[in-house]
């Protein structure tokens, strides 16, 4: 009895992760195919493979600007998310009290408050600063609720950075921010790169705030495509998404790599 | 006037955490050119004060001077103190040339000088073949030389070592201590050192600090710590000693009239005789002791007992004798000496001179796997 019922225990827990396993791919997978379809609508191939929807993508002016903007917008918000939050972990790391430790916490509240909370703030406080519809303001926004994910990445690393390694450095005669740039910073570099692409891959797929803060000159590639489900089903759209998706992905094996860098 | 002779001096330093005192009332002067220890068990204290001299320490009271000057407030890069920490602590992103070269660049030395001065320090320390090499394609040994031509490349006032050989082999370990002798010797700095190893201590300092609990116990001499140990802890940290609980009675010539149990003992006198009845404990090393079988040999101190355990370590037989007078006692004896042939059970009797032994202050309890 006892053995059964953990058997079917295991299987049930089994058929659940695959079921976990199939709805987090499944939608990935599902727009390769449609991305080639030889029909003018969004649906599965009929009659053969086409690359016409491909050939659209890099001929059309306005999703190449799109993927243009989004892609400045990303590198933009990158430097600022990385600046600050890499910034943010190294002097928490440093004070290492219980206020350093809050102050971590407080870093990551971008990431518990609902995004459309913050939108509504941000877009507020864009108004009066006349920051709406802007590159400066998408980036700022970008950047701002993109530090937590360096700031854990690189307090992660830093939790590995042997102290004494500063401590060499500093009797050796090396101040406090030569000692930063040649000794920590080489040391948690790997956490760096890794906190850059998140930051990447955290502006180059948001939505939510640039649909508050952006309206004519500002069109990222997530507003470009949530424009287009909505008024016509263009198969573009599912080309794009096949193109985000494998930017998304060399991306994160860079991040692998980077992380297999740090283990090392 | 002895201001001069003196590079280091910790100057009644205390460090509290909380309510522990890590460092209590601590004075030590140290000479230009000494080869200092810092010996003590675990959380004695040691580690905190070599910090307090690098300056990643700040004492809770006291000052450190370098020279006459306070340098206690002064930030850990302006007191160019070389130090080889435990570990290491090589830049592990650097060849083993840049980590050496570490503290000319942060002066900012002109590349030529840099090239020169490094590849001299790594000379020095037979490493220069290995200057393309990264730390973590160096042995245990290699890096810890590394660690040595980093810390002296620059020419430091003084060199700090904080357990540095903790990580080596036994064999290693012999090698490396002997170099670091003859290292000290021809670069002439002031070397201190922080161990808990009693042989490492022993085998390098021109002096010895021994810490316990924060607190100095004894400075000075190797030699006159292993032979004069002042305190139960000194007598039983530094090598191993047998203890004799006895009462004083009385001046006897040059020597102390005391009794231990049933035993009528003398112990030499090169001082004032404690008062008589006063409780007095005397320390014994195992290898002071004359080991017969067969006649109760005609020392000055005699005792009789029967072998409880025994044990052959090739130059040595190490003896356990539980004694009726004096409970159980260590002797060591070289093994080419011993007549007898060792063997639980056996009767025999052990004998010193009045010279061999020494009083000590009892400080307490000794540290754990001390002999009882």
């Amino acid at each position: 009895m006892a053995d059964e019922s953990r058997i079917g225990a295991g299987r049930s827990t089994r058929s659940l992760g695959w079921a976990i396993v199939m709805f987090l791919v499944l939608p990935i997978t599902i727009v390769v195919p449609v991305s080639l379809t030889d029909q003018r609508y969004l649906s599965l191939p009929q009659d053969g493979l086409s690359l016409r929807h491909y050939l659209h993508l890099i001929q059309s002016a306005e999703w190449l600007s799109s993927i243009g903007q989004s892609f400045v917008i990303a590198l933009g918000s990158m430097v600022i998310s990385v600046g600050a939050g890499t910034l943010c972990a190294i002097g928490c790391w440093r004070i290492g009290t219980r206020w350093s430790e809050t102050i971590r916490v407080l870093m990551l509240v971008p990431i518990i408050v609902p995004t459309i909370v913050y939108a509504l703030g941000l877009y507020r406080l864009w108004v009066k600063l006349d920051l709406l519809d802007s590159y400066f303001g998408v980036m700022l926004a970008h950047g701002v609720t993109g530090i937590p994910y360096v700031v854990i990445i690189v307090s992660t690393s830093l939790a590995s950075f042997d102290p004494r390694l500063e401590q060499a450095a500093r009797n050796l005669g090396a101040s406090v921010p030569y000692t930063l740039r040649r000794v920590i910073l080489p040391s948690i570099l790997p956490g760096v790169i890794s906190g850059s692409i998140f930051a990447f891959i955290h502006s180059w797929d948001e939505l939510v705030l640039v649909l508050f803060i952006a309206s004519r000159s500002i069109f990222t590639l997530p507003r470009r495509i949530w424009d287009g489900i909505n008024e016509h089903l263009d198969p573009t759209m599912a080309a794009v998404a096949t193109a985000l998706v494998l930017v998304t992905a060399l991306l994160l094996v860079l991040d692998m790599r980077a992380r297999r860098l740090r283990a090392e | 006037m002895s201001e001069l002779r003196q590079s280091v001096v910790v100057d009644r330093m205390v460090k509290r955490y909380g309510r522990v005192a890590a460092v209590d009332d601590v004075t030590l002067q140290i000479d230009r050119g000494e080869f200092v220890t810092l010996l003590g068990p675990s959380g004695s204290g040691k580690t905190t004060i070599l910090m307090a001299i690098a300056g990643f320490v700040q004492p809770t009271s006291g000052e450190i001077l370098l020279d006459g000057r306070a340098i206690t407030r002064q930030p850990p890069e302006h007191r160019n103190f070389g130090m080889v920490f435990q570990g290491y602590a090589l830049f592990p992103h650097m060849t083993v040339f840049e980590n050496v070269a570490f503290a000319l660049r942060a002066r900012g030395r002109p590349n030529q000088e840099v090239g020169r001065r490094v590849t001299e320090a790594l000379d020095m320390v037979q490493l220069g073949p290995y200057a393309a090499r990264m730390p973590r394609q160096l042995s245990g040994g290699q890096q810890q030389r590394v660690a040595l031509a980093r810390a002296l490349v620059f020419t430091p006032h003084l060199l700090l070592l904080d357990e540095p050989l903790s990580a080596l082999d036994k064999k290693l370990r012999a090698e490396l201590q002997l170099e670091l002798k003859a290292l000290h010797e021809r670069v002439g700095l002031t070397f201190l050192y922080v161990t808990h190893d009693q042989d490492e201590a022993l085998s390098m300092s021109d002096r010895i600090a021994i810490l316990r609990d924060g607190k100095l116990v004894q400075f000075g001499r190797p030699r006159e710590l292993y032979e004069r140990p002042a305190t139960r802890f000194v007598a039983d940290f530094l090598g191993k000693s047998n203890f004799l609980a006895g009462r004083a009675e009385g001046p006897d010539g040059a020597t102390l009239a005391y009794s231990c149990g049933s035993l009528r003992l003398r112990q030499a006198l090169d001082g004032p005789a404690p008062p008589p009845g006063s409780p007095v404990l005397i320390a014994l090393r195992p290898e002071k002791i004359a080991v017969v079988a067969d006649a109760v040999p005609d020392t000055a101190n005699a005792v009789s007992g029967r072998i409880a355990q025994w044990s052959y370590s090739g130059t040595h037989f190490h003896l356990l004798v539980d004694t009726d007078a004096a409970g159980r006692m260590t002797a060591t004896v070289p093994s080419w000496r011993c007549r007898i042939e060792p063997e639980t059970g056996r009767l025999v009797h052990l004998g010193w001179d009045p010279d061999a032994t020494v009083i000590v202050t009892d400080d307490g309890a000794p540290p754990p796997g001390a002999i009882q």
